[in-house]
């Protein structure tokens, strides 16, 4: 196993692991907003970047995808290292100014603010790092929104910009979103969930005995669709929350009478 | 024409049938070239070169007249191009009206028509050949050598020429590594820009684990008043093959791209129809020449986005995704198309191979500089006489290929800048004209050798402006995906627009270097790690200029609109009264024998008044 020199400190770590797992091992925090362990490395935001040292020879890299195959030093305190990353925090400021989530990171790597005016816009706090997009065809394996438009006009969106039929309406892409962008709206009365800001609709399952809110109908319909075993008992099923589930189940554990061995 | 061929079936097969070729030809055949090159065929050479047949059709004659299509000469600017064989004679700005006369007078009565020679705008010497023409003396054509002379659409032009026979070289009598060793022996490095020594990119992939392995051939030039690999596939589309052919027996490649842009049509009609020629002869397929080479080589027409130049998003594109590219932590010779070792080269790397392998690496390395060996082919464009392709020995000073070959700035007025190396390159001053032209010497000077562009600017060119121009370029051509390309130019952009309006703030010149560190420093690929050059080294050379915009509100080239005025010089005013009537504003005052004046309050700067004065007396200042 290779040994990595973050800053002085020694670890050892896989070959083909990043510099950003040796660094998580080494308990020393690397800002990263496209990184998410769950989905494939793009280095996009250019926020972990860290100072390698070759042998006198330095050079920034992405600490989130570059892979260690050699014992190798790295800076993560470095100037030039922090100098990278300030600059590319303050273009994301720049970007997306409003938004709570990227002033709490900034504030965690002693960013105070941007010297640079909002020159682009997108959808509102979209950085662009394409997380939701990478856990909707990785791991959920819909493909129901990809990126559009070249440089200043890459935005994240369904086909044609339209609600996509593809969306089922899982939430993935807002769980994974850094910066808040992607919510999942509950129609309460219409029945339905919403994925904003893609305008994906699904009908929503509510629990039959105490109406809360479930999951949508496309989540059901996949999820039981992967299981193999003859699932007919769980489709027969009345849709209940996992709160009334429970109860429900007790009550018809508590009905059984309890034989004892003697 | 000549009847269908019979497939080669050994290497032998090549030269015995360049002889025949040899033998067949009649020694006192007439020959007439016609440059079909985009820039030729744009003046209509194609009409010039139906008539010749014609005409050669017509003759009636014993002898052989043949009218042939030709790749480009280089001589843009003079175009078209006729040559008539034998004896070169070299015509230029040839009209349909020309072609009686050529054939009478110079085919068959083998004068020399002075009126269509190319003349010398200072000596006034004509010159009846290419060599006597100083645009062609100081160039040493390795790569470019058979364009003009053997017909793209027929190989066996092109192996009556020798073309080929490096291949049967390689095959009959080198080892793989023999053919590494010999381009590692040439010194010969990457013509795409990058500069990456080729024998050494070959060895990795040769070594690389992972079947199959793919080469390609990146033909996805796209800079802005770039035409060398457009020349190269238009114009000898099998030195390419040939090379590639080389560089995956040398690799132990079975499969083979060529990715061009769909701008280049005439490129991929012709190489498309080469690779079907070398098809039928037994140059691509399976077992070639009767060895145990099998390569075959697939088209593949890019959309044009000036990013797919990059390899990575070269390969993205060529496997059909969106062309936009990733970290190369793990390079393409190991991981690359399809997450096969892949070996990317330019077309002009490509069609080096054949002569280094027909003449020897040692032979090539004995042209050019320490580290930089061979040749480079360059466009030659903007405030130059001579506008063209050339292709001219590493080492070479820039003030010779400006001022011997392109003929210097015309219409008088004063070099300012030669920008070389494409939209990331930089711009180079009048008092580094005297650096030779070599991948690391550009490179000290804050610009770089790119894939040949050389753009020469002169005093009337705003140096903040062909900043702006390119910065604008590559912010429309970043492909968005990471932070510090996308929102750093923006940012750059925003900052340059300001200047060149008349809004610049002091402190923005800095803020431009601090951002264009960012980018070198963080950019996931070279287009974002480049692009910050033309800002970068016209702020190091011209910083004066960034001043006068942002301090005097005044544009020292007086291109920057608001940023000058329009006076009427006194003396040369015969005060007509015509900028007066064409005034649109009644900005203009004067009498009859009287200087006019132009009140600066009223004037909108539109220039009407300058186009329209018969006596050149509006002056910008």
């Amino acid at each position: 196993m290779p040994t990595v020199t973050i800053d002085g400190h020694k670890v050892r770590i896989k070959k083909g692991r990043t510099v950003l797992d040796a660094a998580k091992k080494a308990g020393i925090w690397i800002p990263t907003l496209c990184y998410h362990a769950s989905v494939s490395c793009e280095a996009t935001c250019r926020l972990c970047m860290v100072e390698l040292d070759r042998g006198g020879w330095r050079q920034l890299i992405t600490s989130c995808n570059y892979p260690v195959r050699e014992d190798i030093v790295v800076y993560v305190s470095s100037e030039r290292a922090e100098k990278a990353r300030r600059g590319v925090m303050e273009l994301l400021l720049a970007r997306a100014p409003e938004s709570p989530e990227l002033a709490a990171l900034a504030a965690r790597m002693s960013v105070d603010g941007t010297r640079y005016p909002t020159v682009t816009t997108g959808e509102r706090n979209c950085i662009l790092c394409g997380l939701c997009v990478r856990v909707c065809e990785e791991r959920i394996g819909q493909e129901a929104i990809g990126f559009a438009g070249r440089g200043e006009e890459r935005s994240v969106v369904p086909p044609f910009r339209q609600a996509s039929e593809d969306c089922i309406a899982c939430g993935a892409c807002a769980v994974v979103c850094p910066m808040g962008t992607i919510n999942v709206r509950l129609h309460e009365d219409e029945g339905e969930i919403e994925i904003s800001p893609f305008k994906s609709r699904a009908k929503l399952i509510v629990c039959e005995k105490c109406g809360t809110p479930i999951f949508s109908a496309k989540v059901n319909e996949k999820a039981t669709s992967k299981v193999s075993t003859d699932c007919k008992v769980f489709m027969e099923l009345p849709p209940l929350c996992p709160k009334c589930r429970r109860s429900a189940t007790a009550a018809r554990l508590a009905s059984i009478p309890i034989c004892k061995n003697e | 024409m000549i009847a269908a061929l019979e497939k080669f079936r050994s290497p032998t097969d090549v030269e015995t049938f360049s002889r025949a070729m040899h033998s067949k030809a009649k020694p006192d055949s007439k020959l007439v070239r016609v440059c079909i090159g985009t820039g030729c065929a744009a003046r209509g050479s194609r009409r010039l070169y139906e008539l010749f047949t014609e005409a050669a059709g017509r003759s009636g004659l014993d002898i052989q007249v043949e009218a042939k299509c030709v790749g480009c000469h280089g001589f843009c600017e003079r175009g078209p191009i006729v040559v008539v064989d034998p004896g070169g004679i070299f015509y230029q700005r040839v009209e349909e009206s020309d072609v009686a006369e050529i054939f009478r007078e110079t085919v068959l009565a083998g004068k020399v028509i002075e009126r269509l020679l190319y003349e010398d705008s200072q000596t006034t010497q004509k010159a009846s050949k290419a060599e006597e023409i100083p645009f062609y003396t100081a160039q040493k054509r390795i790569v470019l050598e058979n364009n003009g002379r053997i017909d793209p659409t027929k190989i066996q032009d092109y192996i009556t020429h020798g073309g080929y026979a490096a291949l049967a070289k390689v095959l009959s009598s080198m080892i793989p590594e023999d053919v590494i060793m010999e381009v590692e022996i040439a010194g010969l490095r990457g013509r795409g820009g990058g500069g990456f020594p080729t024998a050494r990119k070959w060895r990795s992939c040769r070594q690389a684990k992972g079947r199959p392995k793919y080469i390609v051939c990146n033909g996805d030039e796209g800079d802005p008043g770039a035409f060398m690999d457009r020349s190269i596939m238009e114009g000898n589309p099998h030195s390419v093959i040939e090379g590639m052919l080389i560089g995956a027996y040398a690799i132990g490649s079975k499969h083979g791209y060529i990715y061009v842009r769909n701008e280049y049509p005439l490129a991929v009609e012709n190489l498309k129809a080469a690779i079907v020629q070398a098809r039928e002869l037994g140059l691509l397929g399976k077992r070639i020449l009767g060895s145990s080479l099998s390569f075959d080589i697939d088209i593949n027409r890019g959309g044009g986005a000036f990013v797919c130049g990059e390899s990575t998003a070269l390969m993205a594109s060529l496997e059909g995704r969106p062309g936009i590219p990733r970290a190369k932590y793990i390079h393409t010779v190991e991981s690359g198309l399809r997450g096969k070792p892949t070996n990317l080269n330019n077309v002009e790397t490509w069609a080096n191979i054949p002569a280094i392998i027909n003449h020897g690496g040692k032979w090539f390395a004995g042209i050019g500089t320490d580290n930089s060996k061979g040749t480079k082919v360059f466009s030659l464009v903007g405030s130059v006489k001579n506008t063209g392709l050339v292709e001219v020995p590493m080492g070479i000073t820039l003030r010779r290929i400006i001022d011997e070959i392109g003929g210097g700035v015309p219409d008088g007025k004063r070099f300012k800048a030669v920008q070389t190396g494409g939209p990331s390159g930089g711009c180079i001053p009048a008092k580094h004209l005297d650096t030779r032209v070599d991948f690391d010497e550009l490179t000290k000077l804050g610009s770089m050798m790119g894939s040949g562009g050389m753009i020469v600017m002169d005093e009337s060119t705003c140096m903040v402006r062909v900043a702006k121009y390119f910065t604008d370029f590559l912010h429309k051509e970043s492909c968005g995906k990471c932070t510090p390309c996308r929102e750093g130019l923006s940012q750059m952009l925003c900052i340059l627009d300001r200047i060149t309006s008349g809004e610049g703030r002091v402190g923005d010149v800095e803020r431009l270097e601090e951002l264009a560190d960012l980018l070198e420093e963080t950019a996931l690929c070279a287009l974002g790690q480049t692009a910050a050059n033309p800002v970068l080294s016209t702020i190091r050379y011209f910083r004066n200029e960034y001043d006068a915009h942002i301090q005097d509100r005044h544009c020292p080239a007086k291109e920057c609109r608001g940023l000058f005025r329009y006076e009427i010089d006194a003396e040369a005013c015969k005060a007509c009264g015509i900028c007066m009537k064409n005034c649109p504003v009644e900005a203009i005052t004067g009498e009859k024998k009287v200087p006019h004046v132009i009140d600066q309050d009223k004037c909108t700067l539109c220039g009407t008044c300058r186009d329209k004065c018969p006596f050149d007396a509006v002056m910008k200042v």
